[in-house]
């Protein structure tokens, strides 16, 4: 039988693993879903991605080294999972030839535009080839570092630095086609209702 | 320190990796520099670090992307368990006890009752191989649509070749590859492979579905070559009626059959782990065309891809 000191001992060591992790880990759990969802595509699957990933990050808490950035370590879990959960060439859209020439093909990079709104931010993102997406979510949204990255998605750093390159140049031409397509008919509707307006 | 002075386009070609702090020092410096006199580059970068905030706020906040409260509490509750369930296991087995936590007993119990199956299948199947190769009768390696020419032993109809480890291999492959994408080995692309490893992968996935020739409404989902349990096929997964379906050709056959030379020849039956095989060969290749379908079924379109695939197979194995 434990004596009471033993008993004591493995409870506080419970308690402490329970009481780091929680500090530490959950409160990526919201970032770590968005990842899941985008990763799966489905509420129900990315729900299952994420409990698998958080068990695995409980059970091997103890490799987590502090101070460093848990939202990439739990990010390479997510990954590795769903690695395993289906194959990244089954499932994963692979950036096909055409889509990489697309964003070569960006002719010059119009001014960043100002004044956007979220839907206009969110269909331009929604709109990038899937591999430049990934990178951009992981980058600008999670704020993961460009090595961080890499490990996380297995992708040598050199392709992951470009396809961030490529996929920022193209959201920002995508919003600036946006906003002047848009803004040339703001600018025609305000002007003819001045113009009604006998302005 | 000697600041060399950027010019705009370099600064806008770095500004992203300069906001993401991805710098090293020295460009950092250069990139101030330039923006203590560069209204332009100001202004855009500016633009930038707007359009960065706003992405991130838009993602987040969208309601799509939001995590189910009660779902989040329960997981929280279940993970607190867990780290909690660690330190009750480890008490007891420090106190020698059987007790377990309640996930842990139901794991447990979950593995009990996969081996008591697991001796009961492997009991059936070597009371099964013994009276097959004792006694082979058409119950045994026929089925139900098939002549009685197809089933009878020394006809050309691959009798052992349906009970082999090789339909065994192929059943588990089509289970952990098709089905449960768990394979431990990443598959690799089928013409990869032919070139690597077997010729006859290369435009396998032709032969299979001939242009124009499609013999049901077969569509094939993909093509690699996997490895299950050391042994090397090519798979290509189609899907039929709503069913994937398995067609995995590999290098190999048992001595003791001769080859199938005929469409009419070509099938024998059997069923593993619940499902239906069908299989022919070649001289030096075994075929399987595994599926959940009924026999009936997965027989039929075993028949209607054979005369190509058989067709693809021997003319490459006979070199021409």
């Amino acid at each position: 039988m434990l004596n009471g000191a033993e008993k004591q001992d493995s409870s506080s060591e419970g308690d402490a693993l329970w009481d780091a992790f929680e500090s530490e880990a959950m409160p990526h759990a919201p970032g770590l879903f968005r990842v899941a969802l985008w990763l799966t595509r489905d509420h129900t699957t990315a729900e299952d991605l994420l409990q698998e990933t958080l068990t695995e990050a409980l059970s091997s808490f103890h490799r987590f080294a502090p101070g460093t950035n848990c939202r990439a370590w739990l990010v390479s879990i997510m990954y590795h999972r769903h690695s395993k959960r289906r194959w990244e060439s089954r499932r994963l859209h692979l950036v096909s030839d055409a889509e990489e020439r697309i964003a070569e093909t960006i002719p010059f990079e119009p001014p960043t535009p100002q004044n956007v709104t979220d839907e206009e931010v969110l269909s331009a993102l929604d709109r990038l080839p899937r591999a430049f997406q990934e990178v951009v979510i992981l980058a600008d949204i999670e704020e993961l570092s460009y090595k961080e990255i890499a490990a996380a998605t297995k992708v040598p750093l050199g392709t992951v630095m470009s396809r961030i390159s490529r996929g920022r140049k193209l959201l920002r031409s995508q919003l600036a086609e946006y906003a002047r397509a848009h803004g040339f008919e703001r600018f025609s509707r305000a002007r003819v209702k001045a113009v009604e307006e006998g302005e | 320190m000697k600041i060399v002075h950027m010019e705009c386009e370099q600064v806008r070609q770095l500004a992203d990796s300069y906001l993401s702090d991805e710098l090293i020092v020295e460009t950092n410096h250069q990139i101030i520099s330039h923006l203590e006199h560069c209204a332009d580059c100001r202004r855009e970068l500016a633009a930038r670090r707007e359009l960065r905030t706003r992405l991130r706020e838009a993602f987040t906040n969208a309601s799509e992307n939001q995590i189910r409260p009660e779902f989040l509490s329960r997981l929280s509750e279940q993970l607190r368990d867990q780290a909690l369930g660690r330190r009750i296991d480890s008490a007891r087995s420090a106190d020698g006890l059987r007790l377990f936590h309640g996930q842990r007993r139901i794991a447990l119990l979950a593995l009990a009752a996969c081996l008591v199956l697991a001796i009961g299948i492997a009991l059936i199947i070597v009371w099964q191989r013994t009276s097959l190769f004792t006694h082979p009768g058409p119950q045994e390696i026929g089925q139900k649509g098939s002549t009685p020419d197809n089933s009878a032993p020394g006809s050309g109809v691959p009798v052992n070749l349906v009970k082999t480890e090789l339909a065994r291999s192929a059943v588990g492959d089509h289970r952990d590859c098709a089905i449960h994408f768990r394979l431990e080995e990443k598959p690799i692309d089928l013409e990869v492979a032919g070139h690597k490893y077997d010729p006859v992968y290369i435009n396998l996935a032709k032969a299979v579905l001939p242009e124009g020739k499609s013999p049901l409404d077969v569509e094939v989902v993909e093509a690699h070559s996997c490895i299950f349990e050391g042994r090397r096929f090519a798979h290509i997964v189609l899907k039929y009626r709503g069913r994937l379906v398995s067609l995995l050709v590999t290098e190999g056959v048992p001595e003791v059959t001769p080859p199938t030379t005929s469409q009419s020849q070509v099938i024998a039956c059997s069923q593993f782990d619940g499902y239906q095989v069908s299989c022919f060969q070649t001289a030096r290749h075994a075929i399987f065309v595994v599926s959940d379908l009924p026999e009936g079924e997965n027989l039929g379109l075993a028949r209607a891809v054979a005369p190509s695939v058989y067709a693809h197979i021997t003319r490459i194995e006979s070199g021409v």
